[in-house]
């Protein structure tokens, strides 16, 4: 009677049941009571919070395990089949979808299918403000490696100020996949609270005279040079010409922009290749998003997770985040030295990817200084220019480190 | 560490370096598709004849006629009137 007992016992989790498996379905349930109940990038925090707590039910095997566990030697590795069977479904998924950059470059293309290059070709002056809302990525770089990350782990910390899910997963799993937990729930708890962050940031810079920069009394005061007689025929040619000029100068960015470029394509054709733009942002990235969720959540087994470097990777991305903001601002405030037709800084803001929340949040800044101040579409031209250049900024990392 | 930190520093200047060259690209480019298209492909303008009532069709209501056409016919239809009854 007491081996019928023992053998049940032996069959459930109970005895294997620890603190730091405790602390993980603790971690697991506040992702999922931050998607479900606060909605904080429901899509993204529900799957990943589920796959935390699945890849820490203990005996169920669910947790990705280290990429050695799959190594052969001599540059050969285990079969998909051989993954699935010793180490499980996620496993196959993650050494399949994840370990081979394949999701990323997917989910880029359905945020392509999804974005509008008009308001960045009707103001293409603010698109500067991408670049310089890219300081952070690489000012935390260096301040990672002065707190002991080593440079590829110092580079995937970064790159959370790109404040881009998608880029920060595909620059983590070429530079350090070991961090791939962490840097994807940083990237994106603070891309969810980017309506904390840029007002954060904002009021501590701008000044009330500047919150007041009222963009569309500027354009009426000095108006474009030139208007844009057939934008459908612009934004076309766009992304084709713009993946032509980045595939040349920074090739390692392609894999992310060239679908992102692909994806706007479809959909810019319009009615003949519509069919492609909805499957891109509709079930394909979907999809993707699901497998990419389930599957970054369960990497976060306890041995993994919970280490010194996980809190340096929490502060860091916070850091990286408030200074490409920071970065933003500034570009804007030293242009308006030297130019009459003034910006808005809080255009500048939203340089960082984070789209459409970011111009979102900037927008209602503005309104709340000046009822009749609507800067959305101005914030989307720099915004969407951040897309891009949290992109070619990965692509250089991938390249130089 | 210190060879970390000295790639790290040059990171920094080739990155942003990079990052601006390529959204400076986005500047020039985007400039010059628009030069280009509307000197030589600008937009066909709506040449309604005054009284046929295509003028008090809004630009948004024509463009939803004109993209149902071109689905409904396999892009070979072609709006060439629009009459309010």
């Amino acid at each position: 009677m007491q081996d019928i007992f023992s053998n049940l016992f032996e069959m459930t989790a109970l005895g294997a049941i620890s603190y730091k498996t405790v602390i993980m379905w603790i971690i697991a349930f506040v992702l999922l009571y931050l998607g479900i109940k606060k909605k904080y990038e429901p899509l993204l925090l529900v799957p990943i919070g589920f796959g935390v707590l699945v890849a820490n039910f203990p005996g169920a095997e669910m947790g990705i395990v280290d990429a050695s566990n799959i190594e052969l030697g001599d540059g050969r590795y285990k079969n998909l089949f051989e993954i699935a069977h010793e180490y499980g479904i996620l496993n196959f998924l993650y050494f399949s979808l994840i370990k081979t950059g394949f999701l990323p470059p997917i989910i880029f293309m359905g945020v392509g299918a999804l974005t509008d290059f008009g308001p960045m070709l009707r103001n293409l002056r603010l698109a500067f403000f991408g670049a310089a809302a890219q300081i952070g990525i690489f000012t935390v770089l260096i301040g990672a490696i002065l707190f002991g990350f080593n440079l590829n782990e110092a580079a995937s910390l970064g790159i959370i100020g790109g404040a881009d899910g998608p880029t920060a997963i595909y620059t983590t799993i070429k530079l350090a996949p070991h961090l791939l937990g962490p840097i994807a729930i940083a990237a994106y708890s603070y891309m969810a609270l980017v309506p904390v962050i840029i007002p954060f940031v904002a009021n501590l810079f701008i000044t009330k005279k500047e919150f007041v920069i009222n963009m569309r009394e500027m354009d009426k005061k000095y108006p474009a040079k030139r208007e844009i007689k057939n934008i459908k025929a612009v934004k076309i040619i766009f992304p084709i010409a713009l993946g032509t000029a980045v595939a040349i100068f920074v090739p390692s960015s392609v894999p992310l922009l060239g679908m992102l470029f692909f994806g706007n394509l479809v959909k810019e054709i319009g009615t003949s290749t519509s069919r492609l733009a909805d499957a891109a942002s509709g079930p394909i990235m979907n999809t993707a998003t699901i497998f990419l969720g389930l599957t970054v959540g369960a990497t976060m087994t306890a041995e993994v997770f919970l280490i010194p470097k996980t809190l340096g990777i929490i502060v860091g991305g916070f850091i990286a985040f408030a200074l490409s903001v920071t970065g933003g601002i500034f570009a804007v405030k030293t242009y308006n030295l030297f130019v009459q037709k003034k910006i808005n800084p809080l255009i500048g803001a939203t340089g960082l990817s984070a789209v459409p929340m970011a111009s979102r949040v900037a927008n209602e800044m503005a309104l709340k200084y000046n009822s009749s101040n609507h800067i959305l579409q101005y914030c989307m031209a720099s915004n969407i220019s951040g897309v891009i250049g949290s992109a070619v900024a990965a692509g250089v990392l991938i390249s130089l480190v | 560490m210190e060879q970390n930190l000295s790639n790290a520093v040059s990171i920094l200047v080739v990155g942003m370096i990079t990052v601006l060259l390529i959204l400076w690209f986005v500047v020039i480019i985007g400039n010059l598709l628009i030069r280009v298209t509307n000197k030589y492909w600008p937009a066909p303008q709506n040449e309604g004849k005054t009284g046929t009532g295509i003028r008090t069709i809004s630009s948004g209501t024509i463009a939803a006629i004109m993209a149902a056409v071109e689905a409904v016919t396999g892009g070979e239809g072609k709006v060439t009137k629009i009459e309010k009854e």
